[in-house]
């Protein structure tokens, strides 16, 4: 099998994260749960992959590090948990559901007011859009770093510096970039970066979580055991335990904290100029095939190892498939969850087909998905 | 024979204690992890604390406040068991 839908996971992950995973099913007692051996060994764990993810997003500290099962969970946490009646916020088309049903739901509710950043045909957002929509009330942007199905990446210091001046928090979902291209909350003026850890951090799937700047508060979602202060009403108000509720998914923590080392020690600069040399390298021999059609921003290669095309008015759930069966390779057709993105790129009828790459695949695997889409181009 | 003094940090939860034993070790300081204990527990009940040496308490309280780190308290309270018992990280 040749896997490139790494956008949707990442299926080979590093041998020390295979070991920690081991490792902690073996070992590991309940975090924040007892002093003894077991139990430390897992808060151990688990602080560590706190320090580790914060010193990856240059995020304020562990202690600001929040884990939940995903970057949807996290998005929830932290859109329903940050807005107040009448609060306005903005939003952009290049957007995954993920982002898009709490906030609608948000609106459908009566709390929000919602404005969306318009993206052109090569899905590329109006950056001029963010300030122009900007109302008194206006709280919040929230939007993701790259889109899922282009792999066009958000110019995050333009939008964050857009948010600092006028006082915006900025949500950022880092869902296709976290691992995978550099993040540096300061320096891009994020309020909150919501991630998961099955992607770009190679972790296992069942991890994600946010970072949170320091003056950011957000209601707690979900209340109950915490380990501490058990003769207390409240749930405890102290960061993370304010945003943690129950007992954690320490073995999978524990593995997403081994990919997150594994990337820290590799480099996420040298990892990403890995990818996008195959990306390209990719994106270059399927581009000028006849009846191919490549969406997105090429124009530069600061995005993501994402290249997405159709061959002619072929369904994209039939190329994929095709390139299963009698290739053996494993892409993702459809929607891809992003609906206002297939709008503006104008594949809403027809969806698109996505291959991913990430740091396991070659060049060999690269030059085996361009033969493939070479020959299902030249069928009709 | 003077009463042994146990030295107790209390924290908010398992994070700030991590932390500052972290702190505490890069600064050759021994704190060894140990259940709250119930007679100082408040509103703090259950989690962790840091238990200290006695003879290294004053140089732990100067690391705390060179460095801000959170904590709760530092609680003093008599050691009820094996008195020489000490297994510090």
């Amino acid at each position: 099998m040749i896997y490139l839908d790494n956008a949707a996971t990442t299926l080979k992950k590093p041998d020390c994260v295979v070991a920690a995973v081991t490792e902690a099913l073996c070992n590991m007692g309940n975090s924040s749960r007892g002093t003894h051996d077991s139990s430390l060994k897992s808060a151990r764990a688990v602080f560590a992959a706190r320090s580790s993810l914060a010193k990856l997003f240059n995020a304020p500290g562990p202690e600001q590090v929040v884990f939940t099962q995903n970057s949807t969970e996290a998005l929830n946490m932290a859109l329903c948990g940050l807005f107040c009646k009448g609060d306005h916020v903005i939003t952009t088309a290049l957007e995954h559901n993920s982002v898009l049903r709490p906030l609608y739901r948000l609106e459908d509710e009566g709390v929000i007011s919602l404005s969306v950043v318009p993206a052109d045909r090569q899905g590329r957002p109006d950056y001029d859009a963010f300030s122009r929509l900007i109302r008194p009330e206006t709280r919040a942007i929230v939007c993701t770093h790259a889109s899922n199905l282009t792999g066009n990446v958000m110019d995050l210091e333009r939008v964050g510096a857009i948010a600092k001046s006028h006082g915006l928090l900025l949500v950022v979902d880092a869902s296709q970039t976290a691992g995978a291209y550099p993040i540096d909350m300061k320096r891009m003026n994020i309020s909150v970066l919501c991630f998961t850890g099955h992607k770009g951090l190679m972790g296992p799937q069942g991890t994600g979580g946010m970072c949170l700047a320091r003056d950011v508060r957000i209601r707690p979602f979900k209340v109950g055991g915490s380990g501490v202060q058990s003769y207390s009403r409240a749930h405890p108000a102290e960061m993370p335990t304010r945003l943690e509720a129950g007992t954690l998914n320490g073995h999978g923590i524990a593995g997403l904290g081994a990919g997150v080392d594994y990337i820290l020690e590799k480099g996420v600069d040298a990892i990403h100029a890995y990818e996008i040399a195959l990306a390209k390298h990719f994106y270059e021999g399927v581009r000028d095939i006849p009846g191919v059609t490549v969406y997105g921003d090429f124009t530069n290669w600061n995005r993501t190892a994402v290249v997405t095309l159709n061959i002619g008015d072929y369904d994209s759930g039939a190329v994929s498939d095709a390139l299963w069966e009698d290739f053996g390779i494993a892409t993702r057709p459809g929607a891809h969850c992003a609906p206002l993105m297939h709008h503006a790129l104008g594949t809403a009828e027809q969806g698109a087909v996505r291959f991913s790459f990430a740091l396991f695949n070659t060049l060999d695997e690269a030059d085996a998905a361009i033969a493939a889409v070479k020959e299902l181009a030249q069928c009709d | 024979m003077a009463e042994e003094i146990n030295y107790y940090i209390l924290f908010a939860n398992y994070t700030q204690g991590l932390a500052l034993q972290e702190l505490l070790k890069s600064e050759g300081l021994r704190a060894r992890i140990a259940p709250t204990p119930r007679a100082v527990q408040g509103e703090l009940s259950c989690g962790m604390s840091l238990l200290v040496l006695p003879e290294e308490i004053d140089a732990v309280r100067e690391c705390i406040a060179r460095h801000n780190a959170p904590h709760h308290s530092i609680v003093p309270l008599p050691c009820q068991i094996r008195p020489g018992r000490g297994r510090f990280c």
